[in-house]
């Protein structure tokens, strides 16, 4: 295996310099996003920082109960991620959007690293938890859009909704524009992303491994399977939250209640 | 004697803790062509709304088709109903969804028209039935009213329950429309509105 050339601390503290350009350009438009992005900065540096040192313990220890309490806290933070972001109420949406990414998490890992790569040990720390990481970290933007638009227009386009109702729509049927828009919305980017990798963009953590000095064949076939499913656990978190979500957000007469600011 | 297909029984509407309708009755029977009037924020569309359970009623009772208004029964009151709420309020891509949209939910599949029935109601209406091949931005305010209303009309229901029918509508129009909808001799309709001629031509006056 080649080493890998590293990044001294005095290195990356200067790396920062490049982001004086964008939060300048981000200050001259008045977007009042710089204050915003240079607390998001800070916090993925710490983020990162505290990780590397607890991913050095966890990676030592493997055991799989902390694993499992490692994966569960990035499922709290992902749903919380969710709700804040597409602008709803924790009181309505914690616990089934919860529920929708750890089954479509569980679902997904046990396919990738049970059936695909067939480990003895689906719990193994140095793969269950970076694969569940990539998996989160790749799904959360899609489901927030998707939610984001689905709750939105739902919120937005009350008439036509009602009007769906009133003209002898079931709620399922009357739901079903708002869900095709919401699905549109979130997964056309994906599907445009899938289909340009390679050609313009070389992924995370193929470079990653290539980096770290695997062979690229390997990679590949990681990157692929990776891409497969995050797909699939995005679409399943999409569906199952939307699902769980619904049995509570309308009244006995069918209108959403008050779950989006 | 027939008992009355709209029966409105002392409601009361809370809208923002403030008691918008208090104590309201009213009937309609079958066939008749009713309107309700009085100023704009009098709470006219918000009883529209609680009819079909869009907005909670405090207090009272509303039966339609003699089924009370509760959860249990909301399906099949709906079904009694077509709806209009005011055009500008609705959001198409396509002319032709706005006729044939309802007619993919699983209650109106047997209705579903042909297309000489289409061409003949838009026809009543003054609309060329070439308007059905535009997107949504290509039509007007008034040409959209009119076929919003034919979809209504097209899904055969007892009861037309419509708001402010006639205000994208030149004065020939206005008229034309009124009296289509007014010949329509099993047809239920209760509508809010400021159009005195509507007005004129209804059978019964709910003013607020």
């Amino acid at each position: 295996m080649k080493d890998v050339y590293d990044i001294d601390y005095l290195a990356l503290l200067s790396g920062y310099i490049l982001l004086i350009i964008p939060f300048y350009i981000l200050w001259y438009y008045k977007t009042g996003l710089v204050k915003e992005s240079f607390f998001a900065f800070a916090r993925m540096t710490v983020q990162l920082l505290l990780v590397g040192v607890y991913l050095e313990f966890i990676f030592d220890l493997n055991n799989a109960f902390i694993n499992i309490t490692w994966v569960l806290v990035m499922t709290i933070l992902a749903t919380y991620t969710v709700i804040k972001r597409s602008e709803l109420t924790l009181k309505y949406f914690a616990i089934p959007i919860f529920i929708a990414i750890f089954l479509s998490v569980a679902i997904t890992d046990t396919y990738f690293l049970g059936l695909i790569i067939k480990l003895n040990n689906i719990f193994d720390a140095r793969y269950f938890i970076p694969i569940t990481g990539m998996l989160l970290g790749n799904s959360i933007k899609t489901i927030i859009i998707a939610l984001n638009t689905y709750y939105g227009n739902l919120k937005k386009e009350k008439e036509l909704y009602k009007w769906y109702l009133a003209n002898g729509a079931k709620k399922s049927e009357a739901l079903i524009p708002f869900k095709r828009e919401a699905l549109k919305n979130a997964f056309n980017p994906v599907i445009a992303g899938t289909a340009i990798v390679g050609l313009i963009s070389l992924p995370g953590m193929m470079t990653g491994q290539i980096l770290g000095g695997s062979n690229p064949a390997v990679a590949i076939k990681y990157q692929i399977m990776l891409m497969i499913t995050i797909f699939s656990s995005s679409i399943f978190s999409v569906f199952l939250s939307i699902y769980f979500a619904d049995k509570s957000v309308f009244d006995d007469f069918d209108n959403l209640k008050k779950v989006k600011k | 004697m027939e008992s009355p297909i709209i029966s409105v029984n002392n409601i009361s509407i809370i809208y923002e803790k403030e008691e918008v309708i208090k104590d309201l009755s009213f009937q309609i029977k079958k066939g008749e062509k009713a309107v309700i009037t009085g100023e704009s924020g009098k709470g006219k569309s918000t009883i529209l709304n609680s009819l079909l359970g869009f907005v909670p009623i405090s207090n009272g009772e509303i039966f339609i088709s003699d089924k009370k208004l509760v959860p249990d029964n909301i399906l099949e009151i709906r079904n009694k109903v077509a709806w209009l709420p005011q055009e500008t309020s609705l959001d198409f891509q396509n002319v032709n969804d706005i006729i044939y949209t309802p007619f993919t939910f699983k209650s109106n599949k047997h209705n579903f028209p042909s297309n000489s029935e289409v061409d003949q109601i838009l026809n009543s209406l003054n609309i060329s039935s070439k308007l059905l091949q535009n997107e949504i931005d290509e039509i007007s305010g008034g040409q959209k009213q009119r076929i919003l209303l034919a979809s209504s009309l097209l899904l055969k229901k007892d009861i037309l329950i419509i708001d402010e029918p006639t205000s994208a509508l030149d004065t020939e129009n206005k008229k034309q429309i009124t009296d289509f909808v007014m010949s329509q001799n099993n047809l239920t309709v209760l509508a809010v509105t400021h159009d005195i001629y509507w007005i004129e031509q209804s059978d019964k006056i709910i003013a607020l």
